[in-house]
């Protein structure tokens, strides 16, 4: 038994969604902070603006996804697509059936920051598949990566996503 | 203050510790649209084959990201971090995260440092491995 069919090696590589983010607004870089490093309060470079000029002005945390909740596109009336996992049913492949998906390894590469303004454009590819038993049975590896780019053409991060299915 | 022309293999960096609730959970739900039941409902959890719910990956990530920029200071740039999560960070316990220098080399004028990462929780279960670089612009 295998979870991986042809089909779905026939996408890897292939893009699987475009989102293009609203710009990067400086309350949402403070909440984002505060919420990471709460209970303790988060360095002032992230939400402090005269601390922050010495140094360049506000950045957001390297961590920070700009499209959480809503994007500019694809739009909320868009046909409904999870910010948040996938489905190879995007790219017209059988969705393997399963009774839960974890989050297993997140390997990031950072670039240019972003700051408040920015525009972040992310591109979605799964890269790779792999199996292997696991204390649930036989489990399903798929990377799920993502390249960001700025609105100067400026790549900004690559985020590689292993998730666990089974 | 770090001082970048210090840095030395074998040095461990502060470390960074939080418990495991849902007021830390609830907030990055908030702020990342994460609300899976996993993270926050007993039954959820429990039928997906964890003893209570869990802390979300991305948070643990990001948890990462903060335990080097407290250590590594504003001006210091993060270029990687990974993490390999082997046990569930779940609710009732506390976590530590750690961080090694495994390597440090000049690039262009900065120091770069290689790091290996782990977090632990209050079990002495090692939750996640991880590395990580950080550069230290002259």
């Amino acid at each position: 038994m295998s979870w991986i069919t042809d089909e779905m090696r026939g996408i890897v590589g292939q893009v699987m969604r475009e989102a293009v983010s609203y710009p990067i607004a400086l309350s949402d870089i403070r909440k984002w902070a505060m919420a990471v490093y709460w209970p303790e309060p988060p360095p002032r470079q992230y939400w402090d603006e005269d601390y922050a000029a010495r140094f360049g002005g506000i950045v957001a945390p390297e961590d920070f996804n700009p499209f959480a909740w809503m994007a500019a596109r694809p739009t909320p009336d868009d046909p409904p697509i999870s910010m948040s996992a996938f489905r190879e049913s995007e790219l017209g492949v059988a969705t393997p059936d399963y009774k839960a998906i974890l989050l297993t390894e997140i390997r990031a590469r950072h670039g240019a920051p972003m700051r408040p303004g920015d525009v972040i454009r992310c591109v979605w590819k799964i890269t790779d598949y792999m199996e292997r038993e696991g204390r649930m049975g036989l489990m399903l590896y798929t990377t799920l990566s993502q390249e960001f780019t700025n609105q100067r053409g400026e790549w900004v991060r690559t985020l590689d996503s292993v998730f666990a299915r089974y | 203050m770090l001082d970048p022309n210090r840095l030395t293999i074998g040095d461990e960096i502060p470390a960074f510790c939080r418990e495991g609730t849902v007021h830390h959970w609830n907030r990055y739900a908030a702020v990342n649209y994460e609300f899976a039941g996993h993270h926050w409902d007993d039954d959820v959890a429990r039928h997906e084959g964890f003893s209570a719910p869990f802390a979300m990956a991305p948070l643990l990530h990001a948890y990462l990201h903060a335990m080097l920029r407290q250590w590594a200071g504003p001006s210091a740039r993060i270029d990687a971090v990974g993490i390999r999560l082997r046990s569930p960070f779940l609710k009732g316990r506390s976590m530590t995260a750690g961080g090694r220098i495994t390597a440090v080399r000049a690039e262009a004028g900065e120091a770069v440092a290689d790091l290996e990462l782990w977090m632990d929780d209050d079990t002495g279960a090692r939750l996640s491995t991880g590395t990580a670089t950080v550069a230290f612009p002259g």
